[in-house]
């Protein structure tokens, strides 16, 4: 087997022991754990451990298999899969969005030093904004715009709130990277005669692509979280999130329901970081393999 | 005319400073075209300031640099000289190929003269079946011929070196020296190369420059009397002892404290 696939073999297989465990870890709980939640040292902290509250896991996996509905004949599976996927591809606009304006900024502020100091702490700033407050008035403002003849689509909104979580890491990691190049690398470019734009494509962006690849993944779950938090409080149909809360309001009389959204939201997760672990591999196929 | 002419050259960091340093003082030097000289001197008598400065890296504080008859910053702008460096400094995600053909891309050659050029070099190194690798997969001496092969894709009448065989082993180092020294025949290249080793100045060398620290300037400049080919049996000539023990004589006297020669080696 090639050294990769052994790689890929190794890692899936440790998931899956992963999984494993949290699923064991949950049903000993439901064991040992107090039915209606109980103190721990005088607060109230530990969880209730009744069906109710955390349903069996073969529960869960078998409501995949039952219609939505009673009244439906579209087994939950599908319906949860459709919303991961339409989730899935706000998401991949709202990181492809992200990124482009993260690496853009992250370019000017290594320019001129003078936007760096000017724009990072705002964009610091931004980022403490809370996502929940931000949903609602950019679906608002997002409902008022047209852009050359176009109608802005409701779902673009969310992708926006997906950007706006995922540009920062990208900003700092790439700008962190962009700095990084070394100086005899740099002086090398000087004694070219390379212009910026040449030492910026030929050495500084290779020397930043370590540093980017991480901010990649950060920005990946971050623009997941951004896309269904927004669908979740703007009430965008068609999307992971909005299962999440139709299902949550039903979890009194079908505690395993909601449960199926959530690891649909999971799924949508590891689809978006296994993109940025293949681009990962991808990029870094010709440098030096640090020992593993 | 002298390729490179250095005349009344001072440079002082932080000037005015309580951190001032005078790294060089009243340097003058000239070198001819295809000669060869080296530079030597205790560790801090401002060797890679000068080298620095030839090569437009740094502006002195006053006098004057002339690089093949034009002014420093001109020779850089025309690439007039390549350089090389203690660490080979290759970048790791291009090939071998690739990096050597990286001054040609920046002066906007074409790909099929670039890839020409670049196995012509190759050749020239004696790396040919090499050229797809990345420098990771090479060996300390093999990237430090890469770099060489760099520094001299162009075809620069001047060559600017640093410490290059600094962090070879000394079968390698020697190895190099010889390689180097046919390279410069062939190609007729003048080379201004910075060192420790006094072995190596002189038996790579038309002329030792001596460098002295506090302020750097230059002590002296010792004639290397070995004419002709250069090969194993020249370090075993006595001209080659006579001009190692002027070019240590020469350091000792140069500090003029008992450290003088720090940081220089013997072998
Ligand atoms: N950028 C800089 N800023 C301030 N001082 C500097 C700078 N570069 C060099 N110096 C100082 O100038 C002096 C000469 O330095 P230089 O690097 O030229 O020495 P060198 O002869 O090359 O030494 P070595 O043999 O250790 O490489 C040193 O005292 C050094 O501290
Ligand atoms: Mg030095």
């Amino acid at each position: 087997m090639s050294p990769l696939a052994q790689r890929i073999v190794r890692r899936s297989s440790m998931f899956v022991v992963a999984l494993l465990f949290v699923a064991a870890l949950w049903e000993l709980y439901k064991v040992v754990g107090p039915e209606d939640g109980g103190a721990l040292l005088g607060i109230n902290i530990l969880p209730r451990s009744n069906d109710r509250a955390m349903p069996h896991i073969w529960d869960m996996l078998s409501r995949y298999n039952r219609p939505e509905l009673r009244s439906s004949e579209r087994k939950i599976w599908r319906v949860v899969l459709a919303g991961a996927w339409f989730s899935f591809r706000l998401s991949l606009v709202g990181f492809a969005i992200g990124t482009t304006v993260g690496v853009l900024l992250a370019t000017l502020m290594a320019r001129f030093k003078v936007v760096e100091r000017g724009l990072l702490p705002y964009l610091v700033v931004s980022q403490t904004v809370p996502l929940i407050a931000l949903a609602p008035l950019v679906v608002s403002w997002g409902g008022k715009l047209e852009v050359f003849g176009y109608e802005w689509p409701r779902w673009l909104s969310a992708s926006v709130l997906g950007a706006f979580l995922a540009f920062f890491p990208v900003a700092v990691g790439t700008l962190r990277g962009l700095s990084s190049a070394n100086h005899a690398s740099l002086e090398l470019m000087d004694s070219y005669a390379a212009s910026w734009t040449q030492t910026l494509f030929r050495l500084r962006f290779p020397s930043a692509i370590p540093f980017m690849v991480p901010a990649f993944k950060l920005a990946a779950s971050a623009s997941v979280i951004g896309v269904v938090v927004a669908e979740i409080s703007t009430g965008l149909k068609g999307g992971i999130g909005r299962l999440i809360i139709e299902y949550a309001r039903e979890a009194t009389g079908d505690p395993a329901k909601v449960f199926t959204a959530v690891f649909g939201a999971a799924l949508l997760g590891l689809a978006m970081a296994g993109l940025v672990a293949a681009f990962d591999l991808y990029v870094m196929r010709n440098r030096p393999k640090e020992a593993t | 005319m002298s390729t490179v002419n250095v005349s009344n050259l001072n440079k002082i960091f932080n000037k005015g400073q309580t951190n001032q340093v005078d790294a060089l003082v009243d340097v003058s030097l000239s070198v001819e075209q295809g000669e060869f000289v080296s530079l030597i001197g205790p560790s801090g008598c401002g060797k890679s300031t000068l080298l620095r400065l030839i090569a437009n890296l740094l502006e002195p504080t006053s006098g004057d640099v002339v690089v093949a008859g034009k002014s420093a910053k001109q020779a850089r702008l025309d690439q007039d000289y390549g350089m090389a460096f203690q660490q080979a400094g290759l970048f790791d995600w291009r090939t071998v190929s690739k990096n050597i053909e990286l001054p040609l891309e920046l002066k906007g050659w074409d790909k099929t003269k670039r890839e020409a050029r670049a196995k012509e070099m190759l050749d020239l190194v004696k790396l040919p079946e090499f050229s797809g690798h990345f420098p990771w997969q090479l060996s300390g001496g093999m990237q430090q011929r890469v770099a060489i092969a760099r520094a001299l894709a162009a075809h620069p009448p001047l060559l600017l070196m640093d410490e290059p065989f600094g962090a070879l082993d000394e079968m390698t180092r020697e190895h190099m020296q010889a390689e180097l020294l046919s390279i410069c025949a062939k190609t007729g290249t003048t080379v201004v190369f910075v060192t420790h080793s006094i072995p190596e100045a002189v038996y790579l060398s038309n002329r030792v420059v001596v460098m002295s620290p506090r302020p750097g300037r230059i002590t002296k400049i010792v004639d290397v009397k070995l004419d002709g080919q250069r090969n194993e049996s020249t370090r075993e000539r006595p001209e080659f002892f006579a001009a190692i023990t002027s070019v240590r004589e020469a350091l000792r006297a140069g500090g003029g404290h008992a450290h003088a020669g720090a940081g220089v080696e013997d072998r």
